[in-house]
């Protein structure tokens, strides 16, 4: 009697056991936090979404920066041709920082093209401004002929632009984002150079987040 | 064994928030430093808020930055979503993020946040995430939705030099009947305002398992500025206790559904089991005194099964999460106007349904424009948390 006891009694038991360690703290996850881990910005990281990540930006500055090096104009220019960055025009549903494009292919042409391109610096101008003020100030005041001063003019406008198309169903959500960037003479308004990337991302949400 | 099982169900104390001091964005952060990081973007959410209604729009950018960066990504397999999911976990044990009229708030504010600081196209880009927070995410028909996302999308797009005639159309469409404002590209001046108390959420059903809203209709309906003689109209273009009820079911309601049902099922076959059981035991000993073996048995089996099927319907956990941004307006407006540099004088008043002026809460402001500034924004909050 004692054994067929045990043989139903035993199982329930451990049924039992199986449902309480539903809510037994096996352990808060991460519950000593996830260790800083360095990410190659070209990697994506472990939190990721379908917008505009560090990876993108890396990447497609870097093709650009590449594609402009290669344009004749700049290429085959006599004298380092002057640029001016023009604010990259978002169109997306993703609030970005928008100087960040640029400032990369910025820092991407600076260290790869050895003085091949120089760009204008428009975002002090209030501050090259009034330095240029003090400085024809004081030199009407020691009685000098100040020259004629003024800022330089670009021979070439760079410019981005963000445009992206956004569904979302109950296969999950998907974001294109269609990177273009393009390169004017400032003269001419002519198009030298314009070239394009594009990125799609999809996922879809854990069913207790829908 | 019960004692061993329950003790592990105890984990350490959670760190106590300081006493409240009566300031919403003190006591905010109090409580965003002690909660757990799953209650993270309730309280930024809760903060920002009550940030921007004070014109701390610095505290208020931070915390919806924070909070964006969890709603706007994809909330794929996690540990928690997978608890939530559990049948012995609530759904409270995942990472908030909201209902959709919760994030497209979220979005809407932070998009008031960089109009304000002169990006229009990011503050676009906030307005039609938000949109996309708020369609379903089936292949249900879509409900009326919001007027205002469209609307102030294609409102940046015309001050960007862009066309904003398909976000007007679309706005319109969901305005029905009621005209709205043409696109003033000229307008210097953007005020958003908001009033009334937002929808609060509670549970319902025999384990909690229906989420459900409650939802008042606030006093005020309407608002109205006036500056220097000009009155500027500010109805109410958008609903959030209208939004929060019509979306429909969520995934997460058949989950809990199916808990119900299961802690519902597992506590009956216990009673049944218990039942058994007890029955079973009135023949261990029949009426000659003699001791039945098998009576004895099945007794103690059907005891244990019983059990057995009330310990895993006590541990099943169906109620919803009615964790709520909860210091949310009820209705929202825009309107735009264009002001010369300098101070000017305003008078803010809110109206009741009748169109009376509910005289309490009429302030008087003064706004500076800058010449030569980019769109001033105005935010205006009847509500004062």
């Amino acid at each position: 009697m004692i054994r067929l006891f045990r043989s139903l009694i035993a199982p329930a038991t451990g049924a039992a056991a199986v449902a309480f360690s539903g809510c037994v703290s096996e352990g808060v996850p991460n519950a000593g936090g996830v260790p800083v881990t360095e990410v190659r910005p070209d990697q994506p990281g472990f939190v990721s979404g379908t917008g505009v990540e560090s990876q993108d930006l890396v990447s497609i500055s870097d093709r650009m920066a590449k594609a402009i090096l290669g344009v004749p104009e700049i290429a085959r220019a006599k004298t380092a041709p002057h640029v001016v960055l023009d604010p990259v025009v978002n169109n997306t549903r993703f609030p970005i920082d928008k100087d960040i494009f640029l400032i990369r292919i910025r820092t991407q042409l600076n260290s790869r093209s050895m003085g091949k391109v120089r760009f204008l610096d428009r975002d002090t101008m209030r501050a090259l401004e009034r330095e240029r003020d003090i400085r024809l100030a004081s030199e009407r005041a020691s009685g000098d002929t100040p020259p004629a001063a003024g800022f330089r003019g670009a021979d070439f406008v760079l410019s981005g632009k963000l445009d992206g198309i956004s569904t979302r169903t109950s296969q999950g959500t998907s974001d294109y984002i269609l990177y273009s960037f393009r390169l004017t003479d400032a003269r001419t308004s002519e198009i030298v150079w314009e070239d394009t990337a594009e990125i799609k991302k999809q996922g879809l949400e854990d069913a207790a987040y829908r | 064994m019960l004692l061993l099982a329950l003790a592990g169900c105890v984990t350490s104390l959670p760190r106590r928030p300081p006493p409240p001091t009566g300031d919403p964005i003190v006591d905010g952060n109090a409580a965003l430093e002690t909660s757990p990081p799953k209650d993270r973007v309730l309280w930024d959410d809760r903060i920002a808020a009550s940030a921007l209604r004070v014109g701390r729009y610095g505290e208020a950018r931070v915390k919806l930055d924070d909070s964006i960066a969890q709603i706007g990504g994809i909330l794929g397999d996690s540990e928690s979503a997978r608890r939530a999911r559990g049948v012995f976990h609530a759904e409270s044990e995942k990472i908030f993020v909201g209902e959709p009229y919760e994030r497209v708030m979220a979005y809407y504010y932070r998009g008031i946040l960089y109009w304000r600081d002169g990006e229009p196209d990011n503050a676009r880009a906030c307005f039609r995430s938000a949109a996309l927070a708020s369609s379903l995410a089936d292949d249900r028909p879509v409900p009326e939705t919001y007027v205002l996302l469209d609307y102030l999308d294609g409102y940046a797009s015309v001050k960007l030099g862009g066309d904003g005639a398909d976000a007007f159309r679309r706005a319109q469409a969901n305005a029905g009947n009621r005209p709205l404002p043409a696109y003033d590209a000229r307008a210097n001046v953007l005020v958003f305002a908001e009033f009334g108390q937002g929808p609060q959420k509670y549970a319902s059903g025999r384990y909690g398992e229906k989420l459900r809203f409650l939802v008042a209709d606030s006093r005020v309906h309407d608002a109205r500025l006036t500056v220097e003689g000009r009155v500027v109209q500010l109805p109410a273009y958008d609903d959030l206790d209208y939004q929060a009820i019509t979306r429909g079911g969520r995934v997460m309601d058949y989950i809990l559904e199916r808990k119900a049902v299961f802690k519902t099922v597992a506590g009956s076959a216990g009673d049944l089991a218990l039942a058994g059981s007890a029955a079973a035991a009135t023949r261990i000993y029949s009426e000659n005194g003699r001791r039945s073996e098998g009576a004895e048995i099945t007794a103690g089996a059907l005891a244990a099964v019983g059990a057995v099927g009330e310990l895993v319907s006590a541990a099943t956990v169906a109620r919803a999460d009615t964790r709520c941004w909860n210091n949310l307006p009820q209705r929202l407006s825009f309107s735009s106007l264009s002001l010369p540099p300098g101070n000017h004088s305003l008078t803010l008043e809110f109206l009741d349904a009748q169109g009376l002026v509910c005289r309490e809460l009429t302030r008087e402001l003064t706004l500076h424009i800058d010449p030569g500034a980019p769109d001033t924004v105005l935010f205006l909050s009847e509500l004062n948390r």
